[in-house]
C-alpha cells in the first residue's frame, strides 16, 4: 500500500465513524471512550505496527506515523497504542499466550482499569528491596505485601504487580511480574489524600491475595527485566505528556496557553517575561523532538534509556512551567478554587509536577540510569547488590 | 529628624527597651515554647479548617507575653521593643506555620496611639492595615477616601477577615476604619495558614495620623514576613535533613547520596543566607541606617526566593510521602508560595534593592 493509499484510506474510515467521544480526564480507570477505542482496535488503528494477528496491520514506523496524523487531524484519539500504551505493550511483549488473548484487546479499548503495584513503603527509589511475596501454590500464586502510592487502585480491575518469588538470590533476581485482579478479597484499597487535596493514589493491603497461573508475565524469577519494559513506557508516556490542570483538559496548558496567559496578564511586552515563556516554550518543544527522534530508534518490545530524559526533561518543564505562571499572575495567585481557574491552574500545576518529578522513578533516580545507563559512567556502589535477599533482610 | 518620621520605638529615646542578648534569647524561647504547646502541626491543620483561620486564645496568650505589643510604647501597655526582638519572634512564627496577626499587629502599632494602641497590644483589638495608592502591592485595590468618607475595594489584605478596625494607609494619611464602615469577604487562599480578604469599605473614616508613617508601618510589615520566611526555611531544611539522616534505600541513608546531601547544602546557603537578610534588614532598621532602604529590599527577595526553594526541594528530597497531605512539606509550600506574593513579589525587590544602590552611589 502506498503513503497515499493508507492516508485515504485512514480518512475515509473517520470520517464514515469518528462523530466524536467523552473527554479522558483519568489517566488510570476504566476509559470513557471505550466504545470508540473498540472501535478503533477492530478497524486495525489502534496499534497499526503491530502485527495483524495482534489488531494491528503490520505497519512500518513511518506509515504508522501516517495513520497518527490522520487521527490527530480529525482530534480522534485511540491510534498509536503501539507506542503509549504501557499496559498493553508490556502485555503484548511478556504475557503468557492464553492471558494475551483474553487482555491485549481489552487493554487497546480501556475496558479494564490498570494501576501498578510496585512500590512499598521500604521499596521507592530502591525497587528491588520489595518484600511482598508471591507463593506458589495449585493452579497459580498466593500474594501477600503491602504496596504503596498505587495511583488509581480504587478503580483498577488488574494491578501490574511486582512480587518476591524467590528469596534465596539477589534482589533483582527473585522478582516476578504479574496481572494481579484487583477485585478480590484480600485484597484492600484505602485512598491516601494527596497534596493537591485529590486522592488518585492509595495503599493497597494484599493478604492472601490470588493469581492464577496464566498471570505471570516474563520468566518466573525474571520480573525485573518485565519491569525495565513496562518502566520505559512508563516515562517515556510521562515525558511526553502529564496533566496541566485539575480537570485533566489538555488546552488548559501547553505552549498556545502560557502565550495567552502572558497577553491577558498584560505582561508580554515586558522583556523579563517574554524570555521566560520563551525558555519554557522551548524547553516543551526540544523536549518533543528529542523524544521523536528516540521512538523513531525504539524497537517494539525493548527498552530505550533515551527515552529516561524525556521524563527529566518534563520534570524541570513543569516545575518552571508552574513558577511562570505564578510569576504572570502575580497576587491573583494566592487563591484557589473553581471561581479562579487561572489561579487553579497555577497552583496545582506547582504541585502537581512532584508527579512527574517524584512518580516513576524520582529526578535522582533518572539522573542515576542517564548517567549508568546511557553515558555508561561506572555504576554507584550498591551494598547488597550480590546478597541474597533472605541475607538482606536478616541484616536490617 | 521631626517625631512623626520617627519610629514609634524611637519616639522617646528614653523609653525604648535596649535588650540584651540574654533578654533576647528568654524572649524567643518563651516564644518558641508556647508554640511548640499550642501550635504544633495538628493545632495549624486545626486553625487552616476553621472558618476564621485564626486561634483567638493563642493570641491572646501570646498578647500575655508581650508579643501583639512589641512594638507599641510602655506607656501605651506595650513593651517598647523594636525591629531586632520582631524578627526574632517573626522568625519563630515562620517555623510553626502560626496563622497569628502578627504580621498586621507590627504593622499597625506604627500607626496606632492611645487607647487603640493598648487594645492592640493586649491582643483585644485586631487591626487589618491596607496600603493604597503608591503603596498598594497588590495593584488592585481602589478606596477613595473625601469629605471624612471611604468608598471602594481593599484586595488582599491579610488578616481582614478578623479585623475590628481597618487602617486604609496612603500617602496622603491613615484613616481608621470602623468594624460597622466595611465588610470582608474571605478569600479562597491556596496558603490556609496565612487568611486574606478583600474589604468592602463604606462609610465614615477617622483620620489618625498623615501618610509620613506609613513608609515605617510597611517597612516593619516587610521585615516581619522576611523573618516568618527565614524560619520556615531552616524548619523545612532541618525536617528534611532529618529525614535524609533516617530513611533508607539501597542500603544506606539516603543522605548519603550525594545527589540529596548537596541539595541540602545549597539550600543550607540558602537558609542561612535568608536569615542574614532578615536580621541585617532588622538591624538596619533599628538603627535608621541609610541604606535601610536597600538592607530592606534584600531582605524581602532573599527570604522569599530562599523559602521557596527550601520547601520546592525539600517536597523534592523527601520523595512520595512528601506527595500526601497529612505530610507537613506541602504546607510550608504553600506558605512560601504566599509569601512571596505578600507585599510585591521577588521581581519587585529586586528593582527596589537596585534602585537602593544606584541612590547610594
Ligand atoms: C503522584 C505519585 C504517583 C505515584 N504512583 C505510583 C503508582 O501508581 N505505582 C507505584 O508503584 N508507585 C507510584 N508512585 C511512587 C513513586 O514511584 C515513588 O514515590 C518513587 O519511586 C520514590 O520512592 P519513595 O517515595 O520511596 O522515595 P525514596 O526512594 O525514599 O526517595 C527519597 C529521596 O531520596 C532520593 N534517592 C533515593 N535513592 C537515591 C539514589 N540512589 N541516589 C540519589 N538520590 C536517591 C530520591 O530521589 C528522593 O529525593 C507514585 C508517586 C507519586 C508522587
Amino acid at each position: 500500500m502506498t503513503d497515499e493509499e493508507l492516508k485515504a484510506e485512514v480518512t475515509a474510515w473517520l470520517a464514515a465513524n469518528w462523530r466524536g467521544a467523552p473527554q479522558r480526564t483519568e489517566r488510570f480507570g476504566p476509559d470513557p471512550r471505550a466504545e470508540w477505542l473498540a472501535k478503533v482496535r477492530d478497524a486495525g488503528w489502534a496499534a497499526p505496527r503491530w502485527p495483524k494477528e495482534w489488531y494491528g496491520r503490520g505497519l512500518s514506523d513511518a506509515q504508522a506515523r501516517i495513520v497518527e496524523s490522520c487521527f490527530a487531524e480529525a482530534k480522534a484519539p485511540g491510534t498509536g497504542q503501539d507506542r503509549s500504551n504501557l499496559w498493553a505493550n508490556t502485555a503484548l511483549a511478556h504475557a503468557t499466550e492464553t492471558f494475551k488473548r483474553q487482555i491485549v484487546p481489552q487493554l487497546l479499548a480501556g475496558e479494564v482499569g490498570m494501576c501498578l503495584l510496585y512500590s512499598e513503603p521500604g521499596a521507592g527509589s530502591d525497587l528491588a528491596a520489595i518484600r511482598t511475596r508471591a507463593d506458589k501454590v495449585e493452579g497459580g500464586w498466593r500474594v501477600t505485601g503491602q504496596k504503596v502510592w498505587t495511583s488509581g487502585a480504587h478503580i483498577a480491575d488488574y494491578g501490574m504487580l511486582i512480587a518476591r518469588t524467590d528469596w534465596s538470590v539477589p534482589k533483582h533476581r527473585g522478582i516476578s511480574f504479574f496481572f494481579m485482579p484487583m477485585r478480590q478479597k484480600g485484597v484492600d484499597v484505602r485512598p491516601l489524600r494527596q497534596i493537591t487535596d485529590e486522592t488518585h493514589f492509595n495503599e493497597v493491603f494484599i493478604d492472601d491475595a490470588f493469581i492464577p497461573e496464566e498471570n505471570l508475565l516474563g520468566n518466573l524469577g525474571g520480573g525485573w527485566g518485565v519491569l525495565q519494559t513496562a518502566l520505559a513506557y512508563e516515562r517515556s508516556v510521562m515525558g511526553d505528556a502529564a496533566r496541566g490542570a485539575r480537570s485533566g483538559a489538555k488546552e488548559a496548558h501547553g505552549d498556545a496557553a502560557l502565550l495567552e496567559l502572558a497577553r491577558e496578564a498584560g505582561k508580554l511586552s515586558d522583556p523579563l517575561v517574554r524570555q521566560d515563556v520563551a525558555q519554557v516554550i522551548a524547553w516543551r518543544m526540544l523536549n518533543s523532538l528529542n523524544t521523536r527522534r528516540a521512538k523513531a530508534e525504539l524497537k517494539q518490545g525493548t527498552s530505550s534509556s533515551i527515552m529516561s530524559l524525556g521524563k527529566l526533561a518534563m520534570s524541570r518543564i513543569l516545575h518552571e512551567e508552574g513558577r511562570v505562571r505564578t510569576e504572570l499572575l502575580g497576587p491573583e495567585s494566592l487563591l484557589q478554587g473553581p471561581d479562579h481557574p487561572r489561579a487553579e491552574d497555577a497552583n496545582f500545576l506547582s504541585l502537581n509536577a512532584y508527579f512527574t518529578s517524584i512518580g516513576g522513578g524520582t529526578d535522582q533516580i533518572q539522573r542515576n540510569i542517564i548517567g549508568e545507563r546511557v553515558l555508561d559512567l561506572p555504576r554507584e556502589p550498591e551494598v547488597d547488590r550480590d546478597v541474597a535477599f533472605s541475607a538482606v533482610v536478616a541484616g536490617r | 529628624m521631626t517625631r512623626a518620621q520617627r519610629r514609634p520605638w524611637e519616639r522617646d529615646a528614653c523609653m525604648t527597651q535596649v535588650m540584651t542578648h540574654e533578654e533576647r534569647t528568654a524572649l524567643r524561647d518563651s516564644v518558641r515554647r508556647l508554640l511548640a504547646d499550642r501550635c504544633a502541626e495538628t493545632d495549624v491543620r486545626r486553625v487552616m479548617a476553621s472558618d476564621t483561620g485564626h486561634d483567638d486564645a493563642l493570641w491572646r496568650e501570646l498578647a500575655g507575653l508581650g508579643v501583639a505589643g512589641m512594638l507599641v510604647s510602655e506607656d501605651n501597655g506595650g513593651s517598647g521593643l523594636g525591629p531586632v526582638e520582631l524578627e526574632l519572634v517573626m522568625e519563630e512564627f515562620g517555623a510553626a506555620l502560626s496563622s497569628a496577626p502578627m504580621i498586621s499587629t507590627a504593622m499597625a502599632a506604627m500607626l496606632l496611639d492611645g487607647a487603640r494602641a493598648q487594645a492592640l497590644a493586649a491582643g483585644e483589638l485586631i487591626v487589618a492595615v491596607a496600603p493604597l495608592g503608591v503603596h498598594d502591592w497588590t495593584g488592585q485595590s481602589d478606596v477613595r477616601v473625601a469629605g471624612g468618607r471611604a468608598e471602594g475595594v481593599a484586595r488582599f489584605v491579610p488578616d481582614g477577615q478578623i479585623a475590628d478596625l481597618v487602617l486604609l494607609a496612603g500617602d496622603d494619611g491613615v484613616y481608621a476604619v470602623a468594624r460597622d464602615a466595611f465588610s470582608a469577604t474571605s478569600l479562597p487562599v491556596f496558603d490556609r495558614t496565612r487568611r486574606l480578604a478583600d474589604l468592602h469599605i463604606d462609610g465614615p473614616v477617622e483620620r489618625i495620623c498623615d501618610g509620613s508613617r506609613v513608609a515605617g508601618a510597611l517597612a516593619v510589615g516587610l521585615l516581619a514576613l522576611a523573618g516568618d520566611q527565614a524560619g520556615g526555611a531552616r524548619r523545612v531544611l532541618e525536617f528534611t535533613v532529618d529525614y535524609a539522616r533516617e530513611r533508607r534505600q539501597f542500603g544506606r541513608a539516603i543522605g548519603s547520596f550525594q545527589a540529596i546531601k548537596h541539595m541540602a547544602a545549597d539550600l543550607l546557603l540558602e537558609a542561612e543566607s535568608a536569615t542574614s537578610a532578615a536580621r541585617n534588614a532588622a538591624e538596619q532598621l533599628a538603627g535608621d541606617a541609610a541604606d535601610r532602604d536597600g538592607a530592606l529590599a534584600l531582605a524581602a527577595f532573599a527570604c522569599a526566593d530562599a523559602y521557596v526553594r527550601c520547601a520546592k526541594d525539600g517536597v523534592q528530597m523527601h520523595g512520595g510521602i512528601a506527595f500526601t497531605w497529612e505530610h507537613p512539606a506541602h504546607l510550608y509550600l504553600r506558605r512560601a508560595r504566599s509569601g512571596a506574593q505578600l507585599f510585591g513579589d521577588s521581581r519587585h525587590w529586586r528593582e527596589r534593592f537596585i534602585q537602593a544602590l544606584e541612590a547610594q552611589s
